[in-house]
This record gives C-alpha cells, structure tokens and sequence, in this order.
C-alpha cells in the first residue's frame, strides 16, 4: 500500500484529524482515520469493500492538516484502484451509481476525445434506471444554453482511442 | 504583450462558456495574447484518476506534449479541475523519470515529454504574472458597493505541494483582485471547504448537503454575491441552488460571478457582452448594490448583551 501510493500509512497516529475535515466523512461506511487503521492492521477485506474510498473527492483537505502530513487522498486512490484490480465489489446502490458516473464520463471521452456534458447526463439517467433525475432542470439549462445539445469531437478522436487501448495494456501487464 | 498556451476544458465549450468568452475580453484589455493548444483533449477529472492510474496520467500527458510544442513556456488552465489534473501529472512526471517513460507509451505518436511548459490556473495568472495592480489601472466602471465573497474550492491551492500557489486554508488572490476593482471581499470562512464536485450527477444529495453550507455562510457573511473560478463551483453553486434551497427549507438568492466576469464589468465592458442571462440565479439585484454608498453605523456590530437588553426593554 505504501508503494503504490507513495504515502506511508505506519505513520499515523489516529488523531482524527481527517475524520473532523473531511467533507463528506458522514456519508462514508467508515472514516478515513479507520480506514488508515485498517490498512495498518492488514484488514483487505473490510478496507476494499468499504463506500470509503469510492466517496473521497480527492479534495485534500484532510492531508493538508494531517499533523503526520500522510497523503490520504493517495492512499484512498490506491485502496480503490487496488480493489476494482482485484474485483472488490460492493454493491451499494450508491456506490454502483458512482462507479457507473465515472465509467459513462471515461466512455465519452473515448468516444469523442472531450466530455459531452447532455449526453452523459443522459446515458447515466438511462443506466441507473432513474429516467427523470434532474429534468427539471433540463428545459431552464437547454434554454439558456447551459448545456449545449451537441459536441465538437476532436479531428484526432482515434489517436484518443489508441491510447485508451495502450493505457490499457499497461494496466494489465502491472 | 504576454502571450500564453491557453488549455480551456471540456465545459468551456458548455456549461462555462461565459467564463471562457469573458476571461478572453480582460486578457484583450490586458494585452495577454491567448493561443490554443490545437486538438487539445479531455483531461480526464475527475473520472480517469478515480477508475485507473495510466490513462489519469496520460490524457493530461498528451495535452502538456502537445503545448510544448508552442513557442510558449506557459499554459492557462480555465477550469479548475483540469489545472488540477495537469498540474499533477506534469509534477509526477517531471519527478518520475521511469512513469514519465511508461506514460509516454500512450502518447507516443505526439511526441515525446520534455516537462518544458509551466502550468498555471488562470486565476493564478492572473494574480501572479499580470498583478492586482495592473488589473486596477484598467478599471474604468470600480464595483464600488458590491460585496463579495470569494469562493475558492479545493483544487485551485490544495495540495499545497502540487499547486505551491496562495494558502490552501485561507486563499487571498481573488480578494485582492476583486478589490482592485473596487468591490469589497467579505470575511468568509467556507473559501476552500468542498462544493461535492463531480458528485453533482451520481450523487446530488452530497452536493446540496455541501454547497448549501457554502451559500448559507456567504449569505452570512455579508455578501450579495459569490465569485469562483472553477466551472463545477459555479455550476453546483448556481444551476442547483433552487434544488439546494429547497433541500435546506430556506432562500438564498445568490448569484455566482466567474471572476472574469466582475473583471470585464469594471474594465467597462456592456453588460450584454458578460452572458449573465445564461445564470440561474439572476444577477440584476446583486449588480444594483454597484454604486450604493453604506452607512458607516451598519458595519458595527453590536455586542451579543446590547441586543439582548435592548429587547427586554421592549
């Protein structure tokens, strides 16, 4: 864990710190103060199958006033890269939208080198099977022109491809 | 006149499109000369570096190869994010000879990373290469009257070793700008706390929660508007403060300003030009305090025990 996030975990005293600053430590199955223990204490299990990891914006606000100065947010990213490597899954509804929000956003940038904001917003409402979330937002943001209807994609949107296939392959071959 | 790499994110060409057409007007007035990165992408925040670490690291890769390949030493970021991301990998790389390396396998056919060209948020520019003083003496119309609290979110100071720029705590740039226009920055405390980000989509509840405490202590502390300079701020701020209002039981009714816009106001540009029917919050009330003169006695404060024995005695 050390290695891959490049923060040293043993350093933590459990002061709490983090717990107090994070912003969204209430939504989360455990803090990050447990989640550091965890890892300490060699809890794989309970520490990839927790909401924890997958409710860190990575706002960095806990390591800023970490008195062991750890890079939490690092370490958070290594929890969950690690547990969606090893197929972790918990299927928490929130969680399952969460992951399904950042797998949409990476398809459009696949698809079109750059993020089309109205149609992502759309396949999530169509793939987490809630068609009217936000449409009430939808005819004041299209008016406005908040949300434009189309995308510009990228003259070289398959040299984006290309490298998602080689990102790819260096993933597998870690 | 400066000339700078200019990296605009996805959501200039939507949701912020008045930051992008606005942040080009006061560069204009300031003689700063904007070239686009050709064929830039999406640098993939926040999702890239959520689901994986090689390709978090080379869609930000292939935008920094492309820029080195213009004359200019320097690039501006609009979004905040994206400077996030860029300034990230561009720190990792230029660290880690061996990621460097594997990286560039991604990006192979654009050239090869050299780590050149410096990254900057454009509020960052704008407080360090051109200077609240400059910015001052291109002020023709001051926003005199105009309270502002000046919102910062956590990805334009933090981590502090990433951005090396303001204080991650208790940031100050935007506030001397916007006083170099003559408006006046409150005492806000909820400058760096989270607006809930990306979870504005996949999880909205988060985003009330957090962004309703960052209205409420605006409001608070005096303000009758709020300025940012990252786009999903804005966004979480504005297009859902209705929902935000209805979730907290209460009314906020306040207006979120790229700083560019308040710039380009005081530099003497119509109103028209600023794109402020494209706000969900309306701007017009907040914009009448330009001008209003507050009377001295308001700014006291009077203590807790006055109050209270002024209302027995009624």
């Amino acid at each position: 864990m050390n290695k891959k996030s490049g923060a040293n975990v043993l350093e933590c005293y459990q002061c709490g710190k983090c717990v107090s600053t994070c912003p969204v430590s209430q939504f989360m199955d455990f803090p990050p103060r447990e989640i550091m223990q965890m890892i300490k204490l060699g809890l794989k299990n309970e520490a990839y199958m927790a909401n924890s990891h997958w409710f860190c914006l990575t706002c960095s606000a806990c390591s800023g006033r970490c008195p062991r100065e750890i890079d939490i947010p690092a370490v958070m990213e290594a929890v969950r890269h690690l547990a969606i490597e090893e197929n972790y899954l918990n299927d928490s509804k929130k969680v399952k939208e969460i992951r399904k929000f950042h797998e949409i956003f990476l398809d459009m940038v696949k698809r079109y080198g750059r993020n089309y904001e109205l149609r992502m917003m759309a396949e999530f409402n169509i793939r987490t099977r809630n068609l009217f979330k936000d449409m009430h937002l939808a005819p004041k943001a299209l008016l406005k022109g908040k949300i434009p209807l189309g995308v510009k994609p990228l003259k070289s949107a398959k040299a984006i491809r290309r490298m998602y296939q080689v990102a790819d392959k260096l993933e597998k071959n870690k | 006149m400066k000339k700078l790499t200019y990296f605009p994110g996805c959501s200039a060409h939507g949701t912020s499109e008045e930051f992008d057409s606005t942040l080009k007007l006061v560069l204009k007035t300031l003689g700063v000369e904007l070239e686009d990165i050709p064929d830039w992408n999406c640098c993939g925040a926040t999702s890239a570096h959520v689901m994986t670490e090689n390709l978090a690291y080379a869609l930000p890769m292939r935008n920094l190869v492309l820029a080195e390949r213009l004359e200019n030493t320097t690039m501006g970021i609009a979004c905040a994010s994206c400077y996030q991301r860029m300034k990230v990998t561009k720190v990792h790389l230029d660290e880690n000879p061996d990621l460097a390396k594997r990286i560039n396998t991604t990006v192979a056919e654009e050239g090869t990373y050299k780590g050149s060209v410096n990254v900057k948020s454009m509020l960052q520019f704008a407080y360090e290469d051109i200077g609240p003083g400059t910015i001052k003496s291109k002020v023709t119309k001051p926003l005199t009257g105009l309270k502002v609290a000046c919102y910062y979110g956590c990805l334009l100071t933090r981590p502090k070793n990433i951005t090396g720029f303001d204080s991650p705590e208790y940031p100050v740039s935007m506030d001397r700008i916007c006083e170099a226009l003559g408006a006046t920055a409150t005492e806000f405390d909820y400058k760096t706390e989270c607006c809930g980000a990306s979870f504005s989509i996949s999880n909205t509840e988060v985003v009330e929660s957090l962004s309703g405490k960052i209205l409420e202590m605006a409001k608070e502390s005096g303000a009758h508007a709020i300025v940012v300079a990252c786009p999903l701020c804005q966004s979480n701020l504005d297009m859902r403060q209705p929902d935000i209002e209805k979730h907290q039981g209460t009314r906020y009714d306040i207006p979120v300003f790229y700083f560019t816009q308040l710039m380009a106001l005081a530099f003497g540009y119509p109103a028209g030009q600023l794109k402020f029917p494209r706000h969900i919050v309306p701007v017009e009330g907040a914009l009448a305090n330009i001008g209003k003169v507050e009377p001295e006695q308001e700014k006291v404060k009077k203590p807790i025990k006055a109050v209270a024995a002024e209302s027995e005695v009624e």
